[in-house]
């Protein structure tokens, strides 16, 4: 159906960077490659709503230094990817836009994204960017995104519960056991204390925190190439079986049973429970709340680790009237001076080179997600939201069903059957 | 020939022009009525065509393709429905969406019908409670949704502490975590946002009862009971009629309540027909499939709907 207006788009795109080759080639001797060929003109990015914080300081650091002018558009959260789907199947999308990365798969297979694989290759740095933002970014081999914000998963433990509990505040738990034994003991220190809470009315949320329990015990929840559903596996077992005994212990409170991904943070706040698992997003709130607290890497069932890489990867869209334009600025965004203030403004560095100088020193709890960047995972699927990210999907409900219904066998293989028919149909 | 205009055609040629008659007057008359009748509803038509015609075409041919967010959309003939009719999800949220009608239903009508009779009678403060009835018709399905959700969340809701003080919920219930309960909370929300206005439907009906035949049933002996069983109630069964069409849609296209307040939850168990529709629809990109399901439940409506009809037109006969 768009075919004519894909192969005018990759035309023009093409027309225009042969103009802006000649003319760096040709007219600009005395200059370096990057002088010659300044772009020009204006572009358009759209980002979520949740990013709306940094985004227009980050657009604003970018025009003070370049020809080019970027604009933002914000989009909410919800709707972003109906709206970008919308808009550039109707040929009046951005000219660059903010995908959470578990997207760009798909966004690269409906041939939204234009193909970026010269660019990404030639950066100096590419191979010290975030392996999964950089595995999201790939499509039948080639690359369609430059890897933009990044967060990572961990445990929040409260040291000062750890220690009223009679557990060793600097000695966090290292396997499923432990978990459940330290919420046990932190669940028996009055009746509105508890040990631990995910959301289990959050799909994304599980997708970021419980994913990380099955890769560190080895397993995974789908194959590499996505085409192979594993929620079946005896990890997953493993990891369900640990949320349904501290549920069956009462060490989770019955708020889990409909937290919608709001509700974590406040009650880890309130200084009454022992952990949870969050992303580097909480730290601030957290700090502000005076608790004395640690992160620790989400352990497997007897040990090891496992990180999700969530975030943004940032593409430049297909049928852009400004390639140009629209590639300087993505390739912008993972520049130091970029990356340095997204370090400062809530995002973990995509440039694990930079973790150290610029990250880590903010302190400890920076340091550890710093650390986990360099291990991430995503899951890698043109259908992660029908399977994960919806809260109606298959991998929520098997969540549900197993720690508050008691049958996590059969949870399981109803997920499974339902995730894989969602691949099949796909594909 | 030199006209083909309807009417002259089959004048033989060449015989006298037919004398202008009193019906050849009236004809072009009601020709001219006619045209200006066409006139005055071209607006509408163009209206009911574009806005109705056109995207039920629309929707009706994007059901027959495997039509994707973006990309190439593949024409499927019959496929998405007889997929559809298999297809265990929205067989689920189907009967889901009929339990639900079937609870709701009698509950706004009963409590509409008892709201008209109390605010009916002539004593002072009908007019202001009236008012108060009718005043969450004016608030946004989803406001009422949001605010709903709020009053009965645990730990920060005001209803909650209230069920929680009477002793009917502990502190570490979730009225959201039950199917049952969050049922009860999305029919109270809804009731109290949509009686006012069944209240106002049926208060209209019960004026429209003539005093005559009241007063007569009360001569003969009729007491409060026996005249609204043998009076108020048959002479009321159109306005009822058209109460329960309106209810009866309504709830099988409740969307907005259960999107807001359940989220579909807990464990999917409160996912309507509409949700499950926009759940193909936006979140698996499947617009092609979610046609052919809104195609299907227009059909399910559209045969619930005539079947109230029947029996609203059986009444009138009575």
């Amino acid at each position: 159906m768009h075919n004519p207006r894909w192969k005018v788009a990759a035309l023009l795109s093409g027309l225009a960077m042969v103009a802006a080759a000649c003319g760096g080639g040709g007219g600009d001797t005395g200059g370096d490659a990057g002088d010659g060929a300044a772009p020009t003109g204006t572009i358009t990015v759209w980002a979520r709503d949740s990013q709306q914080v940094f985004m227009s300081k980050l657009v604003d650091l970018y025009n003070k230094n370049h020809e080019v002018q970027a604009k933002v558009t914000v989009i909410p959260a919800a709707s972003f990817v109906q709206k970008l789907g919308t808009a550039a199947s109707s040929g009046s999308g951005p000219d660059v836009a903010s995908i959470d990365l578990v997207y760009a798969p798909y966004f690269a297979s409906v041939g939204a994204l234009e193909d970026i694989t010269e660019l990404a290759d030639a950066l100096p740095y590419k191979d010290a960017l975030s392996p999964s933002h950089r595995a999201l970014s790939t499509w039948e081999g080639q690359t369609y995104a430059l890897p933009f914000t990044a967060e990572a998963s961990a445990l929040y433990y409260n040291k000062d519960l750890f220690t009223k509990a009679g557990l060793d505040p600097e000695k966090p738990p290292t396997t499923y056991a432990e978990i459940r034994e330290a919420a046990q003991k932190i669940r028996a220190l009055g009746d509105d204390y508890y040990g631990f809470t995910f959301a289990g009315a959050c799909g994304g949320c599980n997708v970021f925190e419980l994913t990380p329990h099955v890769w560190a015990s080895g397993g995974d929840v789908l194959s590499a190439d996505g085409k192979q559903a594993s929620l079946d596996s005896p990890q997953v077992t493993a990891a369900l079986q640990l949320y349904r005994d501290m549920w069956t212990d009462g060490s989770i409170p019955s708020a889990a049973k409909n937290d919608a991904g709001t509700q974590q943070i406040p009650l880890f706040t309130s200084g009454k429970l022992g952990m949870t698992p969050l992303g580097a997003f909480a730290i601030p709130t957290v700090e502000e709340a005076k608790i004395n607290f640690g992160v620790t890497p989400l352990p497997g069932q007897d040990g090891g680790t496992g990180s999700f890489a969530g975030g943004d990867v940032i593409s430049v869209m297909s049928g852009t009237k400004n390639a140009a334009g629209a590639q300087d600025f993505v390739k912008w965004v993972t520049d130091a001076e970029a990356q340095d203030f997204l370090a400062h403004n809530g995002s973990v560095p995509v440039r694990t080179d930079l973790v150290g100088s610029i990250y880590a020193p903010q302190g400890e709890p920076y340091a550890v997600f710093g650390e986990l960047m360099g291990i991430g995972k995503t899951p890698y699927s043109v259908v992660e939201n029908p399977i994960f990210n919806d809260n109606n999907g298959p991998w929520i409900k098997m969540i549900n069903d197993a720690t508050f219904g008691g049958d996590v066998a059969g949870a399981q293989a109803a997920a499974q059957q339902a995730a894989q028919a969602l691949i099949d149909d796909a594909g | 020939m030199t006209s083909l205009a309807p009417g002259r055609a089959l004048r033989p040629p060449g015989s006298p022009p037919a004398p202008r008659t009193g019906r050849g007057r009236r004809r072009s008359a009601s020709r001219r009525r006619a045209l200006l009748g066409l006139a005055l509803a071209a607006p509408a038509l163009v209206l009911v065509t574009v806005f109705f015609l056109v995207p039920l075409v629309l929707t009706f041919w994007m059901s027959l393709h495997n039509w994707p967010l973006m990309g190439r959309a593949r024409f499927v003939g019959l496929d998405n429905y007889s997929r559809a009719v298999g297809d265990e999800n929205f067989l689920r949220a189907l009967r889901f969406t009929l339990l639900y009608t079937v609870v709701i239903t009698p509950v706004l009508l009963v409590l509409g019908l008892f709201l008209a009779l109390l605010v009916r009678r002539p004593v002072r403060g009908a007019r202001f409670f009236q008012s108060v009835f009718f005043m969450p018709v004016c608030i946004g399905l989803a406001s009422g949704s949001f605010l709903w959700l709020y009053l009965g969340q645990s730990q920060i809701g005001p209803l909650f502490d209230l069920l929680r003080r009477a002793g009917l919920v502990d502190a570490s219930d979730n009225l959201f975590a039950d199917v049952t309960t969050a049922l009860a909370l999305v029919i109270a929300m809804v009731t109290w946002k949509v009686v006012g206005l069944q209240m106002l439907l049926l208060l209209s009906g019960l004026q429209s009862i003539p005093d005559e035949v009241v007063e007569a049933a009360r001569i003969d002996g009729a007491g409060g009971w026996q005249l609204f069983r043998w009076i108020t109630l048959p002479l009321l069964r159109p306005t009822l009629a058209l109460v329960l069409v309106f209810s009866v849609a309504g709830s099988l296209l409740a969307f907005d309540q259960f999107f807001i307040m359940t989220g579909g939850g807990p464990s999917n168990s409160t996912i309507t027909a509409v949700y499950q529709v926009y759940r193909i629809s936006f979140t698996s990109f499947r617009l092609g499939y979610g046609a052919a399901l809104s195609v299907l439940l227009m059909v399910i409506l559209a045969a619930v709907s005539a079947v109230q009809m029947l029996l609203l037109r059986g009444t009138d006969h009575n």
